[in-house]
């Protein structure tokens, strides 16, 4: 599938600047929303900013745009707080959870507005909204859009100043499987022109195949900051079924001194090796297998156990 | 690109741009004229009552045989006041109610700049408000006047009501929009707004007019050349334009300070 993404954005390199959030603290009455949390993001790059519900990712992201006051630390863009950038909206393009539209006003109007407070270019409104798919509904009231065309009405206003960093909370929400999938090589296209892009999510499989990097925070901790590459790394296994149990632990003994295997109640979940190895060895021992693949669920579960952790404790 | 075609227009500032934005988001939406449309039949009403209503017992009303009668009557242009602040509010109710604020704030971060606009483009509204208002009243007025005996219209009170009705009709609407920055909840900001206008404040300024002249509605009636019962006298039109202005710099400048730093979640 072949997809121009060039209509309302500009082609070539773009500029991002790195977002940088430095101990930043927030709290609400006596809720700790957000815990001395530090990390950076990228140019260039998609970063998953990750945390179950609750977690502290949107209270972190409007601190970053200037929505919430920090009660300490800051969050800055190319250095600089939002507060202080001459044109925002040419600089950092955002889409933020319970963001609304008043449902009387169509798709054009609203991005009008934006134009005009954001001293904008008003031309590049139908071209931006060709570029999410509502070139259709430009005309139409918002009160009558479902979910997903809210969704990409959000990413379309985040857009309109052609800025070098976006900042999207939560944007797969609402989207059907065909939007999630344009959204995601939406996000590669616009990271590989050289934006930053920082994409919050509760799920990690939903922005799994997205990211480069993620950003883990659970309870308004961060829990960790790495490649996506590295939160795997190490936790790769195989899971096999069979019949004979035992005797296939013993023969990856013996074949694969390294190897661990770790029982279940009918499975056996193996790191260290392959699944050809896994495969091959129980082929020599004349061992039958039932079922022999990846462990696909791996990061999901890696994801799991960090955000789960106690969280009383200091960050790891 | 079209430099060579047309000489470069000066860009608009950052108020304009701002204002400009404020303006198009009550025109973008069908609201302000519902609520122009409630103008001309409250301004109706007022009107065909004031020619038609007969002598109350026991009230000394002016009567349209006299020129306090004659101005009372013209003063009844003067009510899109009502809906100017009810439009106000509501412009501001609505950004919280739509959650559009976070939108308007990441456009312009500056919130001082960006309520000062909301502030003078509501500002703007209210006038137009008022000019229709007036233009309806007025007209309204001559048609139906001929039907009863009236003292001489008085000219030069006729323009002084128009631009008080216009100018305050301005500064209500600045006050409806610092009154929603401040109660927030819309259904409360618009009761508590009509409860007050229509209600309690109508109450003082009539029967406690030595305290109700230096309310807002009381000042309105100073601003329209209004007489009370039993030929009460409100504030000199000079006066009453000053402690509206007041009131809607005061009102305008602490709902500025209260948004400033609120957290918009």
């Amino acid at each position: 599938m072949t997809q121009t993404f060039t209509g309302g954005t500009t082609a070539g390199t773009v500029a991002g600047a790195p977002i940088e959030v430095t101990n930043l603290t927030k709290h609400f009455g006596g809720v700790h929303a957000v815990q001395d949390l530090s990390f950076t993001v990228e140019p260039g790059r998609v970063t998953g900013f990750l945390g179950p519900n609750g977690a502290g990712k949107t209270t972190t992201l409007r601190c970053l745009l200037g929505l919430v006051e920090p009660t300490s630390g800051s969050a800055t863009i190319g250095g600089k707080r939002y507060h202080d950038l001459h044109a925002p909206m040419r600089v950092v393009g955002s889409a933020l959870e319970a963001t609304g539209f008043h449902p009387g006003r169509t798709a054009t109007n609203h991005l009008r507005i934006l134009a005009r407070s954001g001293g904008l270019d008003q031309a590049r409104i139908p071209a931006v909204l060709e570029s999410v798919g509502l070139a259709e509904a430009a005309g139409r009231a918002v009160g009558g859009f479902s979910l997903g065309m809210r969704q990409r009405l959000q990413l379309a206003a985040a857009l309109l100043g052609d800025p070098g960093v976006l900042v999207l909370d939560e944007p797969a929400n609402g989207l059907d499987p065909e939007g999630i999938a344009w959204l995601r090589s939406f996000l590669r296209y616009l990271a590989g022109q050289g934006r930053t892009v920082i994409v919050s999510s509760h799920v990690l499989s939903e922005v799994e195949q997205t990211v480069d990097d993620v950003v883990i925070i659970a309870n308004g901790r961060l829990v960790r900051a790495c490649p996506l590459t590295e939160l795997t790394t190490g936790r790769a296994h195989v899971v096999v079924r069979t019949p004979s149990t035992d005797q296939l632990v013993a023969a990856l003994a013996a074949a694969a001194p390294a190897s661990t295997v770790q029982r279940t109640d009918e499975e056996l979940l193996v790191e260290g090796l392959e699944s050809a190895d896994v495969g091959r060895i129980a082929f020599g021992a004349g061992i039958e297998l039932h079922e022999l693949r990846p462990g696909a669920d791996d990061l999901e579960q890696v994801f799991l156990a960090l955000t789960s952790a106690p969280t009383d404790g200091a960050p790891s | 690109m079209s430099a060579t075609l047309t000489a470069p227009a000066a860009a608009p500032t950052r108020r304009q741009r701002l204002v400009s934005a404020e303006i198009l988001k009550v025109t973008s939406t069908k609201m302000w004229l519902a609520m122009l449309a409630g103008v001309v039949v409250y301004i109706g009403i007022g009107v065909v009552a004031s020619i038609f209503a007969g002598a109350q017992p026991g009230v000394s009303v002016p009567t349209l045989e006299t020129e306090p009668g004659m101005r009372n009557l013209f003063a009844q242009a003067g009510g899109a006041y009502v809906f100017a602040i009810v439009l106000g509010a509501l412009g501001m109710t609505q950004e919280l109610r739509h959650q559009t604020l976070t939108s308007t704030f990441l456009a312009e971060p500056r919130r001082n700049k960006v309520m000062v606009a909301k502030m003078a483009a509501y500002g703007v509204i209210g006038a137009i408000y008022g000019a229709v208002g007036v233009v309806f009243g007025y007209a309204l007025a001559f048609a139906l006047l001929p039907l009863k005996d009236h003292a001489d219209v008085p000219t030069d009170a006729l323009w002084q009501i128009a631009g008080g009705a216009i100018l305050g009709c301005a500064l209500f609407a600045v006050v409806g929009v610092a009154l929603g920055t401040l109660i927030r909840n819309q259904i409360a900001a618009i009761l508590g707004i009509l409860v007050w206008v229509l209600l309690i404040e109508q109450l003082v300024v009539v029967f406690l007019p030595a305290f109700g002249k230096w309310l807002p509605g009381g000042a309105l009636f100073g601003v329209l050349q209004t007489t009370g019962f039993n030929g009460t006298e409100y504030l000199p039109v000079w006066a009453a334009s000053l402690v509206l202005i007041a009131y809607a710099v005061v009102f305008g400048i602490v709902a500025a300070l209260t948004t400033q730093r609120r957290d918009v979640t």
